[in-house]
């Protein structure tokens, strides 16, 4: 599926009058594109992110989705920062359950969830509870969750940022996997450029508050793609443009609290 | 330094638990024995333990604390019931929580026995008249603490549920009802502690049998050591509650399980 906004605009009340999180936000997805969204932290990208999902409402624009030939459904599922998995359910049950709640029965979704969680490496961890899992394994399990859906459109806010170094790049090394073999359009949100250049097809650079696309990078870089190539010339010349980019945003809006 | 080993650890926890008790009863038994105390109003834990003997082998014991037992739970098991389902309306439709909040406020802070008399007059001396202030301890203490529970469900979970796909039904079995049995078992161990009393409170007041009225008996007949015996076995009741319940939270509701520290 692809998604096409008109210029989307998110006002929040506060004490000390109208908070223009987005505003003039416009958009559009290729199909099945990995797309990035950078912006400086705290300022409407995670706004935008629950517009797209349907879980918050735009005061002015609207998202268009545009469905495609290839999608098995109409999902757009959104995996966040924290807070992810069900404390009261197991890893399994946990992973089940976008299946559980397309009344998938039990027998199947539990051998299906088994599967995608052994080839992320929780062999004999299924029965664990989220409060015994550190960050990462919890992260691991919410990606496995939205994969197994199997959405037509994958939001992801930050999903690594809380992680330490090493993860982080496991982690993004597995979403990229799991991504070639099951492809579709998503749109993943993080403050490090690194990272966005790293993962997408394409990466849009949002300003600070009033949130507005000021730049946009196409990244050529051919896939699979390893953690190696953020090392290479090519790849740090344009993470030194669009962290110029960032940079100007930066600079230039008045600071967001 | 030295290492303390973990049976070390437990004879110590097990002494700091204990050492209190046995004193008081070694003191009282002392005192009583060297006559020192009035076996009227302090009969010797001895004699006590010889009483209660007598009592569960002529069966009078265990026929006592089955009436209240009966009762208690039969008052309470309307009023749980009951109040966990108005209680879990009243947290998810604001209609229901505007229309009867007030009125279970003003419950909660009614003495349920002070509703006895009325009771008396409508329904006459009989069970229902005592069931009625256990069932609605029970009522107002759950459907508070069900309210509260559902309240503090983390809004998180249920955008992250409905982002999934659920429905109303799918929402309330998978993330309302888990989300609040942490705080309903911590409802269900105060009520347990509160019906109990007020089970023994209206057996006091007025009942055929049970543990309360067998209190009252003994008072009225001066026999003592029954009246310790019926004491020491409602509080012996409190605990088995609370300990049972513990331990079936900590079965039913791993999750809730939060690290404490020494």
């Amino acid at each position: 599926m692809r998604l096409r906004s008109t210029d989307l605009g998110v006002t929040f009340p506060s004490p000390g009058g109208p908070v223009h999180a987005l505003r003039g936000v416009r958009f559009e997805t290729r199909e099945n594109e990995f797309l990035c969204i950078v912006g400086p932290s705290g300022c409407g990208k995670t706004t935008l992110l629950r517009v797209v999902a349907g879980i918050q409402s735009p005061h002015e624009g609207a998202v268009e989705h545009i469905p495609s030939p290839s999608d098995r459904n109409r999902d757009i599922l959104l995996v966040s920062q924290e807070r992810n998995l069900f404390p009261w359910m197991t890893v399994i049950d946990n992973a089940a359950f976008g299946l559980e709640m397309q009344g998938v029965p039990r027998g199947r979704r539990r051998k299906l969830a088994h599967e995608i969680l052994a080839r992320m490496g929780f062999e004999g961890r299924e029965m664990a509870w989220p409060h015994e899992l550190s960050l990462g394994m919890k992260q691991r399990v919410a990606v496995a969750r939205c994969f197994l859906s199997d959405p037509a459109v994958m939001l992801m806010d930050e999903p690594f940022a809380a992680l330490d170094c090493l993860r982080r790049l496991e982690l993004q090394q597995e979403l990229l996997r799991l991504w070639e073999e099951s492809p579709k359009t998503v749109i993943f949100v993080t403050h490090d450029v690194e990272e966005a250049i790293l993962l997408s097809d394409r990466v849009l650079v949002l300003s600070r508050q009033p949130g507005r696309v000021v730049s946009e990078f196409r990244v050529p870089f051919p896939r699979p793609r390893t953690a190696g190539i953020t090392m290479t010339d090519e790849f740090l010349d344009l993470k030194r443009t669009v962290s110029g980019a960032l940079g100007l945003s930066f600079r230039k809006e008045a600071a967001c609290r | 330094m030295p290492v303390t080993s973990a049976w070390m650890t437990r004879l110590r926890d097990a002494v700091f638990s204990w050492w209190l008790p046995v004193a008081i009863i070694g003191t009282w038994q002392a005192s009583a024995s060297l006559n020192l105390i009035s076996p009227l109003f302090f009969p010797a834990p001895s004699l006590i333990l010889q009483s209660g003997w007598q009592m569960i082998l002529n069966g009078e014991w265990q026929s006592q604390v089955g009436a209240t037992l009966h009762r208690m739970l039969i008052g309470a098991a309307l009023g749980l019931s009951t109040g966990f389902a108005c209680g879990l309306l009243m947290g998810m439709l604001s209609p229901v929580r505007k229309t009867l909040e007030p009125v279970v406020s003003v419950l909660n802070s009614t003495p349920k026995l002070a509703v006895m008399p009325l009771l008396l007059l409508f329904l006459g001396v009989g069970e229902t008249a005592r069931l009625v202030p256990i069932a609605l301890t029970a009522f107002v203490t759950l459907a508070m603490q069900t309210l509260d529970a559902v309240r503090g469900v983390d809004p998180g979970f249920v955008e992250m549920a409905r982002n999934y796909g659920a429905g109303r039904s799918a929402l309330l079995r998978r993330v309302y009802f888990p989300a609040c049995l942490p705080q309903v078992f911590t409802g269900l161990r105060l009520t347990a502690g509160r019906a109990l009393v007020i089970t023994i409170s209206v057996e006091l007041l007025g009942s055929p049998d049970g543990l309360g009225r067998m209190i009252w008996m003994a008072w009225q007949t001066f026999a003592t050591e029954k009246l310790y015996i019926g004491i020491f076995s409602t509080a012996m009741l409190g605990v088995l509650f609370h300990d049972g319940l513990a331990r079936l939270e900590a079965r039913l509701v791993p999750w809730g399980v939060k690290p404490r520290g020494r």
